[in-house]
C-alpha cells in the first residue's frame, strides 16, 4: 500500500447554522485517483474549500505530506503542492490561454520583481523556460493551438481544460478537479477521463469531483461518497455502486426502509 | 471609431530592433522638443506656455504613469494619491531649506519616503478590497494634508519658502525662469518610468498584477502571493509621486498645503480613467490632454472641475475603456467566436 498525499481527519466545517461538513475522514494516496461523490450540496466543493485554505475548519484536522495545513496562507498551501480548478470557471478573462498557465507556473519561481526589472539573466532564462512549460502543458490538456486567444474568447470546453492546464502550471502534487467535464457531451467526456488518467500516469495525485457516475467509476481507483456532509462510503468503484447506503443516498429513501 | 491602440501596436511590432529604436529616437525628439513650438497654435492663452508644458503637462503625465501602476494594472482604487506628491515635495522642502543637501541628492530620499509611506499605509489598507480601500486612502491622502498643515516644522498653511532649485548638472543651469530645462529632466524621469512599467509589465509581476485585477481569489489559489505583490503595486506607484513631488517642489520653490488636496488625487485619476486605464500610452495621452485643455480653452480653466466632470461621464458612457484601452488584442483573431 503506497502512502498518504493528503490526510482529512474528522474535519467539519460549519457555517452559521450549517453543517456542510461533519466529521469527515479521508486519506489520497500518492499516484491515486481519487473520485469524490454526492448528491447536490453534499459538500464536495466545501472539501476543497478547507483543503486550499478558503474556509478555516470548524474542527479537526488537514495534513498533507505529514504537516498540517492548518493556518496557512493560501497561496502557500498551493505552494506546497496543491492545486485545484473551479466548479464556475474562474479564469483570468483578459489574460491570453498560455499566459494564465504562465501566472501560475510563476508560484514557485526565485526571480522576483526587481530581478526582472532589471532584466538580470535569471529572469529572462526563467521567462523563457516557464512560457515553454506553459505551453507543453497545454499541449498535455490538448488546446495547445489555443495559446495566443484570450481566455474569455475560449469555447466553453477549451476553457475547462485551461483550468486544469493552469492549475497544473502550479506544479502540484495534489491536483484538485471541480466537476471539470461539467456540461460535456458524452465523447468530450470519454476523452476527459483519457486525459486525467493520462495526469495522473504523469505523476500526480488527483483528487476528482464528478457527477457523471460512469466517468467516475471508469476513472477512479477508489471512491468516496459524501452525503450531508457525511461520509458514507469509502471504497473501490464497483463496491461503491452497489452499497446500499450510497444508492439511498442518491435514489432517496427505499420504500422498505424502516 | 479607428482602433488607435491596435495601430499603434501593429507599427511597433512589425518592426526589427533597428526600426524601434529610430522609432523610439523620433518620438522623443518630437516630444523634446516642443517647448520650440510657443509661436504656433499650441500656445496658451492663459498661461506661459513653457511653465505650462512643466506643469501641469509633464507633471500630470509622471504622475499619471505612477498611479497608472496602482489603479491600472492592479485595481487597486486609489483616491489619496496626492499623498505621495505631497511626501516628495516637503521631502525637497525640509531638506532643502534646512539642510546643504541638494535637489539631486533629495531626490531619492524623497523616493524612498513615499515608498515608506507607501508601506505603512499598504499594510493595512490593502487588507480591504474595493471601496474600502477607496475610502482609506482618501482619508490618507486627507491626513498628510492635514498634518502639512498643523505642523510647525512644515510652516503651517504658511508652507515652505525659499526652496533652493537644482544645481547646474552637466554645465546646465536651472534657473527659476528656465522652464525648458525643466520639462527636459521630467522627460527624462517620465522616459525612466516607461521603461520600469514595460519592464514590470511584460514579466511575472505583470501578470501577478494583471492576475489580482482580474480575479484576485483565483490568484491567490494558484500560488499568487497577491498581497506582496498589492504592496508591490502600491509602493512603486508611491515612487513616481514621491519624484514627481521632489521636483514639483523644486521647480516651484514654495509648496502650501493649498498645493496638496484631495482635487490633485482626482484630478490624475481622471487622466488615468479618461486616457485608458491599465495602457501607458493611453494614460500619458489622458493627461496631456486634460493638462493641456484647461490652459488652451479659457473656457474650460474658468470651469475645469465641471467640464472635467462632463468629459469623464460622457466617456465612461461611449469609451468606457478610455481612449485608448488596455490590451485586448489576440495574436490570431477568430472574429467568429470574440465576444
Ligand atoms: N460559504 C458558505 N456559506 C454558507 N453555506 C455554505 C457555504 N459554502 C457552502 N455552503 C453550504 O454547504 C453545503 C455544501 O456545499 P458544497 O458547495 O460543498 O456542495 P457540493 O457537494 O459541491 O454541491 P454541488 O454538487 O451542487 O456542487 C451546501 O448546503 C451549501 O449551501
Ligand atoms: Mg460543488
Amino acid at each position: 500500500m503506497s502512502s498518504s498525499l493528503i490526510q482529512l481527519k474528522n474535519v467539519s466545517m460549519k457555517f452559521g447554522g450549517v453543517t456542510a461538513l461533519s466529521d469527515v475522514s479521508f486519506d489520497v494516496k500518492e499516484k491515486e485517483i481519487l473520485g469524490l461523490i454526492g448528491p447536490n450540496g453534499a459538500g464536495k466543493t466545501t472539501v476543497f474549500n478547507v483543503i486550499t485554505g478558503v474556509y478555516q475548519i470548524t474542527s479537526g484536522e488537514i495534513i498533507f505530506e505529514g504537516k498540517s495545513l492548518s493556518g496557512i496562507k493560501r497561496y502557500e498551501i498551493t505552494r506546497r503542492g496543491v492545486a485545484r480548478t473551479f466548479q464556475s470557471i474562474r479564469l483570468w478573462g483578459d489574460m491570453t490561454a498560455l499566459e494564465n498557465v504562465i501566472t501560475a507556473t510563476d508560484t514557485h519561481k526565485k526571480s522576483g520583481l526587481v530581478l526582472g526589472l532589471f532584466g538580470f539573466p535569471v529572469s529572462r532564462r526563467e521567462e523563457k523556460r516557464d512560457k515553454a512549460r506553459a505551453q507543453e502543458l497545454l499541449d498535455f490538456v490538448g488546446i495547445g493551438e489555443y495559446s495566443d486567444r484570450l481566455a474569455k474568447n475560449l469555447p466553453y470546453g477549451v476553457q475547462r481544460r485551461l483550468e486544469i492546464a493552469r492549475a497544473m502550471g502550479a506544479e502540484p502534487k495534489l491536483l484538485l478537479l471541480d466537476e471539470p467535464a461539467a456540461g460535456f457531451n458524452p465523447a468530450e467526456k470519454v476523452d476527459l477521463a483519457a486525459t486525467i488518467r493520462k495526469i495522473r500516469d504523469a505523476g500526480y495525485t488527483v483528487l476528482l469531483i464528478e457527477h457523471d457516475m460512469s466517468l467516475v467509476m471508469k476513472v477512479s481507483d477508489r471512491v468516496v461518497v459524501l452525503d450531508f456532509g457525511q461520509k458514507i462510503a469509502d471504497d473501490s468503484p464497483g463496491k461503491v455502486q452497489d452499497d446500499p447506503r450510497v444508492i439511498e443516498a442518491y435514489l432517496g429513501v427505499p420504500e422498505n426502509a424502516s | 471609431m479607428i482602433n488607435l491602440r491596435d495601430k499603434g501596436a501593429e507599427i511597433w511590432e512589425n518592426q526589427g530592433r533597428v526600426g524601434r529604436v529610430v522609432l523610439a529616437l523620433c518620438g522623443v525628439t518630437v516630444v523634446a522638443s516642443l517647448p520650440f513650438l510657443g509661436g504656433t497654435i499650441l500656445n496658451t492663452p492663459i498661461a506661459d506656455y513653457e511653465s505650462v508644458l512643466v506643469y501641469p503637462i509633464a507633471m500630470f503625465v509622471l504622475m499619471a504613469i505612477g498611479l497608472n501602476i496602482v489603479i491600472g494594472k492592479s485595481g487597486l482604487l486609489d483616491l489619496g494619491y496626492v499623498a505621495f506628491f505631497a511626501i516628495g515635495a516637503y521631502t525637497m522642502g525640509l531638506l532643502g531649506t534646512k539642510t546643504g543637501l541638494n535637489t539631486w541628492e533629495i531626490l531619492p530620499i524623497g523616493i524612498a519616503m513615499a515608498m515608506f509611506s507607501g508601506i505603512i499605509l499598504g499594510i493595512p489598507a490593502l487588507k480591504l478590497r474595493g471601496d474600502y480601500l477607496a475610502i482609506i486612502t482618501l482619508g490618507f491622502g486627507e491626513i498628510v494634508r492635514i498634518v502639512a498643515l498643523n505642523l510647525g516644522a512644515l510652516g503651517r498653511s504658511e508652507g515652505i519658502l525659499n526652496i533652493p532649485t537644482p544645481p547646474a548638472i552637466f554645465g546646465i543651469e536651472y534657473t527659476f525662469d528656465s522652464h525648458r530645462i525643466y520639462y527636459w529632466t521630467l522627460l527624462v524621469l517620465i522616459l525612466l518610468a516607461i521603461w520600469m512599467v514595460r519592464r514590470l509589465s511584460a514579466r511575472r509581476a505583470g501578470r501577478a498584477w494583471e492576475s489580482i485585477r482580474q480575479d484576485e481569489d483565483a490568484a491567490e489559489l494558484l500560488g499568487v502571493p497577491t498581497f506582496r505583490y498589492k504592496i508591490w503595486a502600491f509602493v512603486l506607484g508611491a515612487s513616481v509621486g514621491g519624484a514627481a513631488g521632489v521636483f514639483y517642489a523644486s521647480k516651484t520653490l514654495f509648496i502650501a498645503p493649498d498645493n496638496f488636496t484631495l482635487q490633485i488625487s482626482i484630478l490624475i485619476l481622471a487622466c488615468v480613467v479618461f486616457g485608458g486605464m491599465g495602457n501607458i500610452w493611453g494614460v500619458i495621452l489622458g493627461a496631456v490632454i486634460l493638462g493641456y485643455l484647461p490652459d488652451r480653452i479659457r473656457f474650460i480653466s474658468d470651469a475645469r472641475l465641471l467640464v472635467f466632470g462632463l468629459v469623464l461621464v460622457i466617456m465612461m458612457n461611449l469609451r468606457p475603456d478610455g481612449l485608448l484601452p488596455r490590451k485586448k488584442r489576440e495574436k490570431t483573431i477568430d472574429k467568429k467566436d470574440a465576444t
